[in-house]
């Protein structure tokens, strides 16, 4: 199976080379894409010097532009999946070769790391655990999908959510509406029990009131559900016209 | 009559050519391709709208009463914000589906830069082993 892992990094250069250096080693055999997303350090030149495809964006796009920029590239290079594992270490690679096999044997479409089927490991505070757990209950409500951890950034998508994620991509806080957009389209989501670990250098880019705007906008953007398939992120793109 | 109690013929008349000289504004904008047609069309027509209650102020009063709103004027600032309102609206789309189309550009551009830079590298490849 052609694999191919995105990592969207934004200013990660320090943590580029741990994250690069356990993805190799837990998954040799899958191609693995940088998507530098605007970044000011050097994270394409650390990039580019451990052998990795750098795809540099010259904006920064946010998270869900540069996760679909990565599908648009697993698209357009025909893998049969993509694995998209944050730069900053707090996913742990070597879950993929569990996670892999259940969208090879066609048993799901896409499938989630979620912190909360399995105990250990870091889990964020009680505050935002509340955020996670009504988003989910929102998420189930509003198209039947469950997700335990509909925030999780840690997801591996199959062919048609490939070719679906390169076509429309929700921006701005991106993974619980991806969810949504996916069972919509009638894709089989599953989630996949994971310990993740704290980040391990900077900080993180979430602070309360970035919280707060997340729990309203994504709340808004799963009751507003677009009521067609066209209107998903104002699709107008060279994807489309591909597909 | 009633017209002529709503506006008085010089206000009438500075309001008019204030609106007659945006419009030939805007259209002047088009001209010179500062302006594309298709988001200056809510611009025009809204402005040709009030450019007709002005010259017709009795459409004003028509209006507030079927509205029924007691006062004339306050029908008119009424209209007056929904006209600023509308046009902020058409802004806004206009600038969404922009935003799309620049995150899909910013995505083309990452991929062809990539797509080049492993040519150079199977180029440079190439080079050396004719070399050798």
């Amino acid at each position: 199976m052609k694999t191919l892992i995105i990592v969207p990094a934004f200013n990660e250069a320090r943590n580029l080379p741990h994250v690069i250096a356990s993805l190799r080693e837990a998954a040799p055999e899958c191609h693995i894409c940088v998507v530098d997303d605007g970044s000011t350090d050097d994270t394409s030149r650390v990039a580019g010097r451990l052998g990795v495809t750098v795809l540099r964006s010259p904006l920064n796009l946010g998270i869900g532009g540069a996760v679909q920029l990565g599908y648009l590239w697993a698209y357009t290079h025909d893998y049969d999946a993509a694995v998209q594992i944050d730069g900053d270490g707090q996913h742990d690679p070597r879950y993929l070769p569990q996670v892999l096999p259940l969208l090879g044997d066609g048993r799901a479409d896409v499938v989630i790391g979620s912190r909360f089927l399995e105990t250990g490991g870091f889990r964020s505070t009680a505050l935002r655990r509340m955020g996670i757990r009504y988003l989910s209950w929102m998420l189930r409500l509003r198209c039947g999908a469950r997700a335990t951890d509909p925030t999780s950034g840690y997801r591996a998508a199959g062919r048609r959510a490939i070719a679906l994620f390169a076509r429309s991509y929700p921006s701005d806080y991106p993974e619980p509406e991806a969810i949504a957009l996916a069972v919509r389209h009638g894709l089989r989501v599953q989630d996949f029990p994971m310990q993740m670990k704290p980040r391990q250098h900077g900080e993180s880019s979430i602070n309360w009131w970035k919280t707060g705007y997340y729990l309203v906008k994504v709340s808004l953007a799963l009751l507003l559900l677009p009521a067609s398939e066209r209107n998903w992120a104002f699709t107008s793109s060279s994807a489309s016209e591909e597909s | 009559m009633i017209g002529e109690h709503l506006l008085p013929l010089r206000l009438q008349l500075f309001g008019g050519a204030l609106l007659l000289a945006f419009v030939i504004w805007v259209l002047r904008l088009i001209r010179h391709h500062q302006l594309s047609l298709r988001d200056s069309l809510s611009w025009l027509l809204s402005t040709l709208l009030a450019l007709v209650c002005v010259i017709f102020p009795q459409s004003l009063r028509w209006l507030a009463d079927l509205l029924q709103v007691e006062v004339a004027a306050n029908a008119l600032f009424a209209l007056a914000f929904l006209y600023v309102l509308f046009n902020l609206l058409s802004v806004t789309i206009a600038l969404s589906s922009g935003a799309i189309r620049v995150r899909r550009l910013s995505q083309e551009c990452a991929m062809l830069r990539a797509e080049i830079e492993s040519l150079r590298k199977s180029v440079g490849v190439a080079r050396r082993e004719e070399g050798s």
